[in-house]
């Protein structure tokens, strides 16, 4: 709207104005970044502050001279965000990852036992299966504690081989090429093959391995919406050049799956390859758990396969599986499995144990989406919003960032351990916890688990 | 510590995703964006509607580019910081003012910023005459009283300059991303590529019966 210029009254506004003003102050809500941080009276001054305004995207990055310059202010937000919530990250577990967990408290210093674990990845159980335990035990003693060596030096034993090879038989690929961890496998895979002047199109929720993987290529990048085809054309539109797209088969933070038959479509009209990321849908879907691609019947129209080991065999490590030509190639320019030490033997070999009960046990996975519906119906009976998930993964949407944590602490102190996931994590205000589901939770684990989430929520009119 | 005081009905702001090299093309070296994906960086619209300031009531749209904050020992820790590369304003006074105290970059002639608010919506409309030059959607979510601070850089030839703002008042924010955009050929959209930009903003902020703050003009 125009406003005529008329000085006369803007300066009465200005003057009555300029007396009320004198009675306001600043609250100085600001942090106050102590010039001396060690001084008590500085660090007061810090302390004094509210920091619940901030969180770790505003401590990222900054401008100025001293590559030391946000150590001081992360350092006042963290003395208060810390007990305020932020201890509930990385707390110790004293037990295995069964389904029942005993976990030290970080904030009162105390143990907290038999907490119905919803938090971990051991879809399957398989961490401590007797078998398993004892192939890596075994390998333990006639191997070593650790490879000694990077995998094209000394650190490749049989035991590697082997697991290769049997993975590779299993996925029905041409040849698979094993990694130190997930995260080095999808560095090394996108790293290896993409270069300066490619293009990837990623979906917008792509796991952080796959984010840095892209910036370590130093390839053109484009995000798309989530899941959204229509805008993955939109992005891959108008691109001439190598060209790789990259999807999850079940997304990490939501449980849904990729739609992969509408996404291949479009991959293929553009003549982009196409890679999937199946962290939490190998081992556990198509009718011989090879994933969301066996699921789709896609597995040849998919160009790379990739997968863990920590999630659905309870052990550590990542693997690309492709044709043999990738594999001979990533095998000298993925530089994370050429730089980094071979799995250690003892895991190496309850992977390989592991891998065969996946395929001698079907009905664990069975199993497994048995009681991840049991939970999902559990949790909607009483109108608990979880999102799109279908899978074993399930979030229960909180959305509302500053009652993530004392939600937290309350399921935690009533027995159930589970996760807060808040922005940056996820977007703002979508806070979430995500239940990882087990094929090794009994009836009896899930109802305990739903009934104190539910009275949780309830409590805060969060459900009904 | 001479303040300066800028009282608002509405302050509403989206933001949208940006390809890096566009957004550093719009800022002066050596001034980095900050980057909310790899090569990806923000876009930051925002239109207020001033009620009470010492060069009267006037609507003003900023166009700007979200940049890390300059951080030094002893100083306020900002919430954000951002290089305003032109803004828009509803009165000539406003802008003379704006440009004269604070180095703002304006587009120099009067422009309509409609406010248009039904049912937790909030439509922006910005006008110059009956060209049309950009319109934006928010939605609200919980609104909470807040005191943030922000930092705004801004240059006159080669001279760089800093101000610290305090934005005070009702505030919603969320990332649901129910926005709109519509950028329309205007010459306050030259330097945005329609393609380039996210349709829709990744972030929506309001805020209701706030005031602006200003600290001194710094020089850098």
């Amino acid at each position: 709207m125009k406003q005529p210029l008329d000085t006369s009254s803007n300066a009465l506004r200005a003057s009555t104005r300029a007396a009320r003003e004198k009675e306001r102050a600043i609250d100085g809500a600001a942090p106050v970044i102590p010039a001396r941080p060690d001084a008590p009276d500085a660090a007061a001054q810090v302390y004094n502050n509210d920091f619940s305004d901030y969180d770790y995207s505003n401590f990222y990055s900054g401008s100025g001279d001293d590559a030391f310059a946000l150590l001081d202010p992360f350092d006042a937000w963290w003395a208060q965000a810390r007990p305020a919530g932020y201890y509930l990250f990385g707390q110790p577990m004293v037990t295995a990852p069964k389904t029942r967990v005993s976990v030290v408290e970080t904030k009162g210093h105390r143990r907290l036992d038999n907490l119905v674990n919803l938090a971990s990845y051991n879809y399957l159980g398989l961490s401590y299966r007797p078998e398993v335990i004892d192939a890596a035990v075994q390998a333990t003693q006639r191997y070593g504690l650790g490879a000694s060596g990077s995998p094209i030096l000394s650190g490749t034993f049989d035991l590697h081989e082997e697991l290769a090879e049997n993975l590779a038989k299993f996925k029905k690929k041409e040849a698979v090429l094993l990694f130190s961890t997930g995260y080095s496998a999808n560095l090394g895979l996108i790293a290896g093959l993409m270069r300066p002047g490619d293009l990837i199109v990623a979906d917008q929720w792509a796991h952080a391995s796959i984010v840095d993987g892209i910036i370590l290529s130093k390839a053109n990048v484009r995000f798309f919406r989530h899941n959204r085809v229509e805008d993955l054309e939109k992005k891959l539109k108008g691109f001439h050049g190598k060209k790789l797209v990259i999807v999850e088969g079940v997304y990490s933070m939501d449980g849904d799956i990729v739609k992969l038959p509408e996404l291949v479509e479009v991959c293929r009209r553009y003549g982009a390859r196409i890679m999937i990321d199946e962290a939490h849908s190998t081992f556990l879907f198509g009718e011989n758990g090879r994933g969301v691609a066996e699921k789709f019947g896609l597995e040849d129209e998919v160009d790379i396969h990739l997968g863990t080991f920590s999630k659905s065999l309870g052990g550590m490590g990542g693997f690309v599986a492709g044709p043999r030509k990738l594999v001979n190639y990533l095998r000298g320019f993925a530089r994370s499995h050429v730089f980094s030490c071979a799995l250690a033997p003892g895991v190496t070999a309850g992977l390989i144990k592991a891998l065969d009960i996946v395929q001698t046990e079907p009905e664990l996975r069975a199993k497994l989406h048995e009681n991840a519906a049991t939970m999902r119906r559990l949790l909607r009976d009483h109108g608990v919003d979880i999102g799109e998930s279908t899978s074993q993964v399930i979030p229960i949407m909180i959305r509302r960032d500053e009652l993530i944590f004392p939600l937290a602490e309350e399921m935690i102190h009533e027995g159930v351990y589970l996760h807060p996931i808040k922005y940056p994590a996820v977007s703002k205000h979508r806070s979430r916890f995500r239940l990882s589901i087990s094929a090794s939770h009994t009836q009896e684990q899930l109802e305990q688990g739903a009934d104190v989430i539910v009275r949780v929520l309830k409590r805060h009119n969060l459900c009904r | 510590m001479p303040l300066t005081f800028y009282h608002f009905k509405n302050a509403v702001s989206a933001f949208f995703e940006i390809p890096t090299e566009r957004a550093r093309e719009l800022l002066p070296a050596p001034m980095q964006p900050l980057e909310v994906h790899h090569g990806s960086s923000i876009l930051a619209l925002t239109a207020f509607d001033f009620h009470d300031s010492m060069v009267g009531a006037y609507q003003e749209i900023v166009l700007a580019i979200v940049v890390p904050p300059l951080v030094k020992s002893g100083d306020p820790f900002p919430k954000s910081a951002m290089y305003p590369f032109l803004l828009g304003t509803s009165t000539a006074e406003s802008r003379q003012h704006a440009i004269e105290r604070w180095r703002l970059p304006h587009y120099m002639k009067n422009v309509d910023v409609k406010f248009e608010e039904t049912n937790r919506h909030m439509r922006i409309r910005v006008m110059e005459g009956e060209n049309p030059i950009l319109d934006f959607e928010v939605t609200d979510y919980n609104w909470d009283p807040v005191d943030q601070l922000h930092q705004c850089f801004t240059r006159d030839g080669q001279s760089r300059f800093k101000v610290d703002i305090h934005m005070k008042g009702k505030f919603t924010e969320h990332e649901e991303e129910r926005g709109t955009l519509e950028l329309y050929d205007h010459p306050m959209c030259r330097n945005l590529v329609r393609d380039e930009i996210a349709d829709r903003p990744f972030r929506e902020l309001w805020m209701k019966d706030g005031t602006q703050i200003f600290e001194e003009l710094q020089t850098l």
